[in-house]
């Protein structure tokens, strides 16, 4: 093992991780806002998946037009989910059960009918998925890795913006802490879950096409693969982390990346499954941070004593305070 | 006559695979799509004891069983001491991690599967002897369960399900309640898995996979969860359902899809329009809103919101 390998693995790996942390933020961001543990969002992925290689493979369209296909697919499928899937089953006070058979099957369905109509040999987004490389240092950086990271980094920010910086986004993490309360100050729920399913669906879009530009689909893959990692991140970040849900994509990805120093190729793909009992397990609440390292200490008062006992809650990571 | 009778074994298997998923989702109240994993672990240990260690099929029957049993304690146990939501997402990584190792491991055959795997009877007209016990087997798996239902065992599952606080309160502990109905639940599993073994003599990991997982989740739900007989009509029509289809004569690689699609699609209608199920109703319960006076959904437990 030389430092030129870790080296490019920990580019291959953080390149790698860029469409791992844009599904992990979507899947965070709705459980968040819309409080459903999104498992649909695989499904999601299909259609939007499968939208772009109808415009960029059968209709050879360029890229914008192909991404806007794409982007009107994903939302409308998006909308569709919470307008007439979970905002049906809350009204009837339906049980758990019926949000989580409803988000699998619907993604099962996704995939069943994505083999029906394309097959089920893997498809690429484009015509070959080899991307021009050159060195850096010792390091094989492709154009690929830049354009994930810039794409990657271009969303991540803007939904920072959005989130903290526009009245939309305040609605929305109002609506996330207190659904009730929100409303009572003339905030409209049913809009910030249509909000929230309308920028997940975008983080899903960009993600897929990463993906779609660097390796074949199976229809299979999303639900067998991408909502795993998604998954994991949530929890690790803790629950209502968006950001911290990226960054947890971000270490998973390099934790893969460096596994296969340890373990054959073959059986790299269990170590997504492994990670989901270790992380329930052992981080069910997200990996709590030292409190001078989550950046929550609060100057010395009266009232900062309680304060920071609430405020060093578990899963509370340095990158978002705690009401975001 | 020998496809009818295959026709005939496979709806038993079916019958008790979906009356064992029935008592984990619909009574248990416990979302798991790693059903079809523990009728995975009891056919295949089943048929790797026999195979290897000469074990005869009537006993590698009970091991193939219990080691599903147990190893659903392994994945519930974790995960229920934190949250009901938790096991949902336990189960999706216990069906894939266990696919991807049945579809990589040499001593199970890798893709390729396990064959010439014992038989569990040798008579002439083998198929109508077995289908005949398969019909005694699921219909003994489908009272035992209404026994258990019925009685003080069921009675508990309604006191936690109406009101899980408490019914801890009162000293009862939910947890190992919900451990002993997916332990029994995935026995059940282990045990179709075994008895598929060694009446069909092979074994493939394709057969575990998501496609069982729709297909068990469309018997229980379009049949009427939390219903003894529910269950039943769901897995004999979803068995016979596709093969009506077959007769369409259409490509294989359309035919699977063409049946998930259809699944999937009759458990979004019965969530819809009947989430009763087809038994389930007001004069004989069940149905998945059972769960929706205790459970109505607000949100991820122990979410920082």
């Amino acid at each position: 093992m030389t430092l030129d390998l870790i080296g490019q693995l920990a580019w291959t790996g953080f390149a790698t991780a860029t469409y791992y942390s844009l599904f992990a933020m979507a899947f965070a961001l709705v459980l968040k806002v819309n409080r459903v543990w999104d498992f649909a969002q695989a499904g999601t992925m299909v259609f939007a998946y499968f939208a772009l290689y109808v415009a960029y493979i059968e209709l050879e369209w360029s890229l914008v037009p192909g991404l806007l296909v794409g982007l009107v697919v994903t939302v409308a499928v998006a909308l569709m989910l919470e307008r007439f899937g979970f905002d049906v089953f809350r009204r009837r006070n339906s049980s758990i059960l019926t949000f989580f058979i409803f988000t699998i099957v619907f993604s099962q369905f996704a995939i069943y009918l994505a083999e029906l109509v394309f097959g089920t040999e893997p498809k690429t987004l484009t015509p070959t998925l080899i991307s021009p490389v050159f060195m850096v240092g010792k390091i094989a950086v492709s154009h690929w890795d830049l354009k994930a990271i810039a794409v990657t980094g271009s969303l991540t920010l803007a939904l920072y913006i959005f989130m903290r910086h526009t009245r939309e986004g305040e609605r929305l993490v109002a609506v996330a802490d207190n659904p009730d309360l929100a409303e009572a100050y003339g905030i409209s729920r049913q809009r910030a879950y249509a909000v929230s399913m309308t920028i997940s669906a975008v983080l899903l879009l960009g993600g897929i096409y990463l993906f779609g530009t660097k390796a074949a689909l199976f229809p299979s893959t999303p639900l067998n693969r991408l909502l795993v990692y998604a998954v994991i991140a949530t929890i690790l970040a803790g629950i209502g982390n968006v950001f911290a849900a990226g960054v947890a994509a971000v270490l998973l990805s390099l934790l893969q990346a460096f596994s296969i120093l340890v373990i054959g190729s073959k059986w790299q793909a269990l170590l997504a499954y492994v990670l989901i009992f270790v992380t329930i397990i052992f981080f069910p609440r997200g990996v709590a941070l030292p409190e001078r390292l989550s950046g929550l200490r609060r100057p010395a008062g009266p009232s900062s004593s309680d304060d920071d006992e609430g405020a060093a809650g578990e899963g509370v990571p340095a990158a978002e305070p705690r009401k975001r | 006559m020998e496809y009818v009778y295959t026709i005939l074994i496979l709806s038993c298997v079916n019958v008790i695979l979906a009356s064992g998923f029935n008592l984990i989702l619909g009574y248990g109240g416990l979302v798991s799509i790693a059903h079809p994993i523990f009728y995975a672990i009891g056919g295949y240990v089943s048929a790797l004891v026999s195979m290897k260690l000469g074990v005869p099929p009537i006993f590698a029957l009970v091991i193939g069983t219990m080691v599903a049993a147990v190893a659903s304690i392994g994945l519930s146990l974790p995960s229920l001491r934190i949250s009901g939501d938790y096991l949902v997402i336990a189960s999706i990584g216990f069906q894939l991690g266990l696919v991807h190792i049945l579809n990589n491991l040499e001593l199970t055959g890798q893709a390729g599967g396990l064959s010439n795997i014992p038989s569990i009877i040798e008579v002439p007209g083998r198929a109508l002897v077995f289908s005949l016990i398969m019909i005694a087997i699921a219909g003994l798996c489908v009272l035992v369960i209404r026994k258990l239902v019925n009685g003080d065992f069921g009675r508990a599952i309604i006191a936690m399900r109406d009101d899980e606080e408490a019914f801890s309160a009162l000293g009862r502990n939910p947890i190992r309640l919900k451990v002993v109905i997916f332990a029994v639940g995935s026995g059940m599993a282990g045990f179709a898995g075994s008895l598929y073994a060694h009446f069909f003599l092979y074994l493939t990991p394709d057969d575990f996979g998501i496609f069982t997982s729709a297909a068990l989740l469309t018997m229980v739900v379009v049949g009427g969860a939390a219903t003894t007989w529910g269950p039943v009509v769901g897995a004999v029509l979803l068995t016979v359902l596709p093969e009506a289809i077959k007769f369409l004569d259409l490509p294989v690689s359309i035919m699977a899809p063409l049946q998930g699609v259809i699944f999937t699609l009759l458990v979004i209608f019965f969530l819809y329009a009947r989430p009763q199920g087809l038994l389930g109703g007001a004069r004989r319960g069940g149905g998945l809103e059972v769960w929706a006076s205790r459970s109505a959904y607000r949100g991820p437990e122990g979410g920082e919101t």
